[in-house]
């Protein structure tokens, strides 16, 4: 006789469904991807997911888990689908492979699997991607109506695969634009212009950053946007956590750009440029490593809203959400403890001996 | 579910969190209270109450009638037991009673003689001419306690007077399946005002509130009609959102008051106490028609139930009759209470107590779900449901743990295990057992302290009394010592006195034996008799 305890009812949801709302709710974004910066994307995809479910797999059996009902938990698909989304378009596959496995083994199954992470697996393998290849990491590809070469899906497997075209053009060809210059990201660009001298006035005529924050780039993000709105209705994410990080980049970006619009980029331009809007809906909201309380999510969201910002504008690298999500992840416990919401019955301000009153 | 449109009498406040599982009522709720044939054996539960165990006061062989009494308060924390029906005593003895753990405990097991035959009953209808602790006298010895599924005994929780300025009838009845309350209201409103009535009589200017989901349009609309019948206009109905657990005392008060029962206190600190429909009912039986409480409405539902409504259930009757007569076969899960705080009955043969409001007869599949649970993934859902604003995934975590220190201050014993953080969680976790179990824990812990802290000054005392008895002894000695060595000395001085006369003696000897020619050798020896003498003494 096996005794359970109440309650009996059960509300029919799962962590596998919100894992497929989260990678649902990326489509619209993916699709403004592919569509600017090719197929590419999509092979990324495809070698992320089954580098994950290979490596979840096998770390589950070394662990001695069941494996069936974890790995198919969909958590693991979701790390490498979010990884895969921040990848430049033509990485070199290996690199895809180490990164997604590294953050399953050393991100999540280090620290006990599922729940128990301290940082963002993603964002982990993001990182040590980016440390490690610099080069290959900010090699992006220029939007579709920018570039010179457009990269078909053949040719997208060819450079992931080989290096190079199915003709055998290196991948500079693929990187170059229609005015004959290899393109960076928007973000990029201007930081090297800015380093050279140029005020953001004369940057702003260069075609890469045309409109909001930059062709194919501001449509990414409104993509993304989109999908994150829709898991907040859906209430797979809470609200305050995005709404923090956006806040918190706009009251950064516009401090500055208040100061010195010369030399600072506007609200307008951080909020739709690089990863910001993948990172306030789908990297900052994973539940495992963000803080667990309303006002924890907002400190947590507006930190790292700021220190995107603060790394954008003067750290090395061109962006910096992956580096503002792993390091409020590290003030996550403090967060949780020093934020707990009042508990009914302690509205009055809690008695001293209080706590032998049980 | 049909939702009743009648405007609450009161502004309605909120509670946080809360959830709408399926409600589960229509199976139940549409048929009238019917009788259940009487069952062949009654086994009262003597402990069928919160607080302590009734005192049997019939013998086996007693020969008892229904209404009679069969047990009666330790005067403490307990109430009266009355025989629901007319039978025989064939046993007291320890029985398996409707409890989770399964344990045996004390019961009267009355063998039914099917006559049903009432006892006197001594009515009191003149509820105005009796004094107050005559009221709660009555009350304790009619054997009523809470009907809302807690049955702390009436007249203790009726016992405070000063500053109660409102009773709150609570009808919200949130759980799921569970219609007793809302199928008792469309029958016996008037009867339930009139208990209110009985119960305001123990009060300087009572306010009455009636606190009931919008779930339950026809219960309301027999309370209007029941209180313009009555012309006790001053009652008030405020219907509020069906939401679990808006039943719950505390989120019942929040809702109709917007103030919240303090951290380790009572409604009354609010000036506030809270009964159940069903125990006015059971007050206004007593008063009226001089009945105790011997039976109660309980409802009978479940996939596995073949006729599900409501029926009025001598207490003692065994489940498992009344599965018999619900055609229940093989249920999947049996459980007492509803499917959010109930709990599954380790046995069918066990007897219906006073806080039996529902028995689901759970189809396999039904209730019993056997997802493995997943990690928490801190998802929060279980935080947006807690309706006493906790974080139950902290606290989840360090249950999980064993570190309970943390989950005291997470406010662990805030927790009221209605279950909704369960009831969402994604995962499949059984978060309320985890809590359960690091409450249970740490009272036991506590209780190992108390008697580890008792030992401790026990022993304290002990080694504090042997020193004290040795310290004495050593005193004694040391005073017997002294009365000795004085003794002695006094002794002494005698032999000084002794020898002084000796000398003399001596001298006078001497002065003889100069005069006879002898030397001073025997004053010589007598001094050397004094020194030895005082060395051997001391």
């Amino acid at each position: 006789m096996s005794l359970i305890s109440s309650p009996f009812a059960k509300k029919p949801t799962s962590v596998t469904e919100m894992m497929l709302w989260v990678i649902g709710a990326t489509l619209p974004g993916l699709f403004a991807l592919v569509y600017f910066f090719g197929m590419g994307v999509i092979v990324n995809l495809i070698i992320a997911s089954i580098t994950a479910l290979v490596t979840e797999a096998l770390i589950l059996k070394v662990r001695q888990r069941p494996i069936l009902p974890i790995l198919f938990d969909g958590s693991a698909l979701v790390t490498a689908w979010l990884l895969a989304l921040a990848l430049p378009p033509l990485l070199p596959w290996w690199m895809t492979v180490v990164g997604v496995s590294f953050a399953i083994v050393f991100a999540k199954h280090v620290y006990g699997g599922l729940g128990n992470n301290l940082f963002n697996p993603a964002m982990v393998g993001y990182v040590l991607l980016l440390i490690s290849f610099p080069l290959e990491m900010t090699s992006w590809l220029p939007p579709a109506e920018l570039a010179q070469n457009p990269v078909s899906l053949m040719d997208a497997i060819s450079y992931i695969f080989t290096g190079t075209s199915m003709s055998g053009e290196p991948i500079t060809a693929a990187r170059m634009g229609v005015d004959g210059f290899t393109m960076a990201t928007p973000l990029d660009h201007v930081k090297t212009e800015l380093a050279q001298g140029y005020r953001l006035a004369e940057i702003e005529s260069h075609a890469v950053i045309n409109g909001l924050s930059g062709s194919g780039w501001q449509w990414v993000n409104i993509g993304f946007l989109a999908g994150g709105l829709f898991l907040m209705f859906r209430k797979v994410i809470g609200w305050q956590l995005p709404a923090g990080v956006l806040l918190g980049m706009m009251l950064m970006s516009f401090i500055m750009f208040a100061m010195d619009s010369d030399h600072y980029l506007s609200p307008s331009f951080h909020l739709f440029a690089g990863a910001t809007m993948l990172g306030a809906f789908f990297i900052a909201t994973d539940p495992v490593t963000a803080s667990t309380t309303p006002k924890g999510r907002w400190i947590f969201g507006l930190g790292i809203g700021v220190i995107t910002v603060i790394i954008r504008t003067f750290g090395g690298y061109p962006d910096a959400i992956a580096f503002a999500v792993l390091l409020m992840n590290m003030t996550v416990p403090m967060l949780d403890y020093y934020t707990k919401p009042k508990v009914y019955g302690h509205k009055a301000k809690r008695s001293q001996g209080d706590s032998d009153a049980h | 579910m049909e939702r009743s449109n009648y405007k609450s009498e009161i502004p309605i406040f909120e509670f946080h969190g809360g959830i709408h599982p399926k409600e589960h009522k229509l199976e139940s709720n549409q048929t009238p209270i019917q009788n259940i044939p009487l069952p062949k054996q009654l086994i009262i539960n003597l402990k069928g109450q919160a607080g302590n165990r009734s005192l049997p006061v019939v013998n086996v062989g007693d020969k008892v009638l229904k209404g009679q009494v069969i047990a009666e308060s330790d005067g403490i924390f307990s109430t009266f037991q009355h025989a629901p029906s007319s039978g025989t005593v064939v046993a007291i003895e320890k029985r398996p009673i409707a409890h989770p753990s399964g344990l045996d405990d004390l019961c009267v097991v009355i063998e039914t003689d099917g006559k049903d035959q009432w006892c006197d009953l001594k009515p009191k209808s003149n509820v105005i001419d009796l004094e107050r602790n005559e009221i709660l006298a009555h009350i304790c010895e009619s054997g009523i306690v809470g009907l809302g599924g807690a049955s702390f005994p009436t007249h203790i929780k009726l016992k405070k007077e000063s500053g109660i300025h409102t009773l709150i009838i609570n009808a919200a009845e949130c759980e799921p399946y569970i219609t007793c309350d809302d199928r008792l209201l469309q029958e016996h409103a008037v009867e339930v005002l009139k208990g209110a009535d009985i119960i305001s009589q123990l009060y300087d200017d009572l306010n009455i509130i009636i606190g009931i989901e919008d779930n339950k349009p026809n219960a309301i609309d027999a309370l209007v009609a029941a209180r313009k019948e009555l012309g006790m206009d001053a009652v008030k109905i405020a219907v509020v959102p069906t939401k679990y657990p808006s039943g719950g005392e505390k989120q019942l008060i929040q809702l109709l008051t917007g103030k919240e029962v303090p951290h380790g206190g009572l409604p009354a600190d609010l000036g506030l106490v809270m009964h159940n429909v069903g125990t006015c009912f059971a007050i206004y039986e007593a008063f009226e028609f001089g009945m105790p409480l011997i039976s109660r409405v309980v409802t009978l539902t479940g996939e596995a139930c073949q006729k599900p409504g409501n029926y009025k259930v001598p207490f003692g009757a065994p489940v498992e009759h009344l599965m018999t007569f619900c055609d229940a076969q093989n249920p999947g899960v049996l459980v007492m209470g509803g499917p959010m705080m109930g709990f599954e009955l380790p046995n069918p043969s066990v007897g219906i107590v006073k806080a039996t409001n529902c028995i689901i007869m759970a189809a396999p599949k039904e209730l019993k779900h056997d997802h493995l649970a997943l990690p928490c993934i801190r998802c929060g859902a279980c935080m947006d449901a807690c309706p006493a604003s906790l974080l139950p995934q902290q606290l989840y975590w360090h249950a999980k743990a064993d570190e309970f220190e943390k989950a005291e201050e997470y406010d662990l014993f805030d927790c009221i295990e209605c279950g909704a953080c369960a009831y969402v969680c994604p995962s499949d976790i059984p978060l309320v057992q985890y809590y359960r179990y690091a409450k249970s824990t740490i009272r036991n812990q506590k209780v190992e302290k108390t008697k580890a802290d008792k030992a401790r000054l026990r022993h304290e005392a002990r080694q504090e009394r042997l020193e004290r008895v040795k310290r004495e002894k050593a005193e004694k000695h040391r005073k017997a010592a002294e009365a000795r060595r004085k003794a002695a000395e006094a002794a002494g001085e005698d032999d000084a006195k002794k020898a002084a006369v000796a000398a003399a003696l001596a001298r006078v000897k001497a002065k003889k034996a100069q005069q006879d020619d002898e030397p001073a050798s025997a004053d010589n020896k007598a001094d050397n008799s004094t020194t030895d003498n005082k060395d051997s003494d001391a």
